[in-house]
């Protein structure tokens, strides 16, 4: 034990170069001739190097903390520190880009003030209910008509005709879709996904919401399996991922997007606007969230904004489906209660499973 | 307080040469001059003033090392690497405590710092395990060793301090210590 800690000391010395000439000679021969010292020299060498680094950044901590008392963290803190109002917050983060849109939104207000004021306009939205050979169309929607024109031109009975969409609310026939859709019409047909086409009769409208319940009146319709989706009872907040199967053209179309905002046109409580870019043909569609719950009902669109469109909210549908008999609804009909058949599903899983439940609603 | 911060803004050379000379101005300079760009990054990507502190001064640590090492390159500006840096370490320590790190905001560039803050765990490992073998030795050992190793005390004044009655005996107790501590450092 002595001689051990006298080794040590001697180790420690030639290393720090305390030794003389005559004692570093006579160590290193030992040191040559004993593994075990040769061994112990090179651990303590490595020891000390740890030690010496362990020691300077030490004292580099040390330092560093004394400067850091000095600066004064509380109050840099506070105009640093995330600003309890998030506008305040956006403000700091994109003051540039902010401005630039600024500018832009007021250039757009205006010019929105004042189209809305020279023609004064009834409507405060574009309904999206598909008029087929509207004389009073913009140029981009009359290309739209052409093209449709061509695409449909051996159907005859197309002419001067509504399209829009409608969705299943019972496996017994009962349709729900806007109003807009079917206002004014003398008769009513449905059209699934399959192609074949049955005459409805509307059962109920909701003028206020824009919503109307209609029947499969036809023989030939077999009665759907059950319901895939259900009605979402909680409003849906900004940015969940929504989508809607539509019919804009004579094929289902799918529109992918989210919430953008909790209410619809200037303000509309009863509305969600959704970014998902809809066309003429896409009103009544139903709005799914991922899990297939029923968020809202496609009815229309900014007439400035490209990419957005207002849905109206699910609960305005549970109200709908309250107004009729629910006898006739039946047993399956649509409802909040239960777990959607939709979820956990793949996107193209979805919508095969629903792609039956929508419908084309043709109004003559 | 804050336009006093930037107008002692030292240059990227500055701050080189400094640190290479052992110049405390230039570390206490380059502390204060970033200080703010960290604290309100950290601050802003849910953390606190603690842990801004315990970034920035790693992010510190690694620059200095680094610069120390003599194979700094300044490939870029400083304040692009401290923020890199800190941000880097940042982002580590919000994934091991599995907080959300979904959106970060940024306020300055980024670039890759991977491999310096690989180098930088290791030597940090070491220092922890050094760190954990001086706790684990307890007094009066450890303060001996402190004394001795890290703020070069003579063995007369450790002598003097704890009251050997000479230095041999101080000597002896040292080096028992030191046995003892280098067991437990070199434990696997």
């Amino acid at each position: 034990m002595r001689n051990d800690l006298e080794l040590d000391a001697i180790i420690e010395d030639y290393l720090l170069g305390k030794l003389n000439a005559q004692e570093v000679d006579a160590f290193e021969k030992l040191r040559l001739n004993d593994a075990t010292v040769d061994h112990k020299v090179v651990s303590h060498k490595f020891f000390l190097a740890s030690m010496d680094e362990f020691a300077e950044q030490l004292r580099l901590k040390e330092q560093l903390n004394h400067i850091h008392s000095e600066i004064d963290v509380e109050s840099l803190a506070a105009t640093l520190r995330p600003h309890p109002s998030r506008v305040v917050q956006l403000w700091r983060k994109h003051k540039s880009a902010i401005a630039v849109a600024a500018s832009f939104v007021v250039l757009s207000l205006v010019s929105i003030y004042s189209i809305q004021h020279s023609t004064q306009q009834a409507e405060r939205y574009r309904q999206l209910s598909n008029r087929v050979n509207n004389a009073i169309k913009t140029q981009n929607s009359l290309i739209r008509n052409i093209k449709h024109n061509n695409a449909t031109s051996d159907k005859p009975n197309n002419q001067n005709s509504f399209g829009g969409t409608g969705f299943a609310i019972s496996t017994n026939g009962y349709i729900l879709t806007n109003l807009h859709i079917i206002n004014g019409a003398d008769s009513l047909y449905v059209q699934n996904s399959k192609g074949e086409s049955f005459k409805v009769k509307s059962v109920y409208t909701d003028p206020q919401n824009d919503i109307a319940i209609l029947k499969i009146s036809d023989k030939h319709f077999n009665n759907l399996s059950s319901i895939p989706y259900t009605i979402k009872r909680n409003t849906s907040n900004i940015g969940e991922m929504v989508y809607t199967l539509g019919y804009p053209k004579d094929d289902a179309v799918l529109g992918e997007g989210y919430v953008s905002s909790k209410n619809g046109f200037v303000g509309d409580t009863t509305q969600y606007q959704v970014a998902i870019s809809v066309n003429p043909g896409n009103s009544g569609g139903p709005v799914l969230d991922n899990n297939g719950n029923l968020v809202g009902i496609i009815s229309g669109k900014p007439d400035q904004t490209e990419g957005a469109a207002f849905a109206i909210k699910s609960k305005y549908i549970l109200e709908a489906m309250r107004a009729i008999p629910q006898d006739s609804l039946g047993v399956n009909k649509l409802t909040a209660n239960k777990k959607s058949l939709l979820s956990g599903l793949k996107r193209t899983k979805q919508i095969e499973k629903i792609q039956d439940y929508v419908f084309m609603i043709k109004a003559y | 307080m804050n336009n006093g911060l930037k107008s002692s803004v030292p240059t990227d050379r500055e701050v080189i040469l400094g640190i290479l000379n052992n110049s405390e101005d230039t570390l206490n300079k380059l502390y204060k001059a970033y200080y703010a760009m960290v604290l309100q990054f950290i601050l802003n990507n849910n953390g606190d003033e603690d842990d801004a502190k315990d970034v920035y001064q790693e992010g510190i640590i690694v620059l200095y090392n680094k610069i120390k090492a003599g194979n700094f390159e300044l490939s870029s500006k400083l304040k692009t690497y401290i923020y890199s840096v800190c941000r880097r370490i940042w982002l580590k320590k919000l994934s091991l405590n599995s907080k959300k790190t979904g959106s970060i905001t940024d306020y300055e560039d980024v670039f890759a710092v991977e491999e310096d803050l690989e180098h930088h765990e290791e030597k940090d490992a070491s220092f922890e395990k050094m760190q954990s073998a001086l706790d684990h030795l307890g007094e009066p050992c450890k303060t001996i060793i402190q004394d001795f190793y890290i703020h070069n005390l003579s063995m007369q004044d450790i002598c003097e301090k704890f009251g050997y009655t000479n230095t041999d005996n101080a000597k002896t107790q040292k080096y028992k210590c030191l046995q003892r501590l280098k067991k437990i450092f070199f434990q696997p």
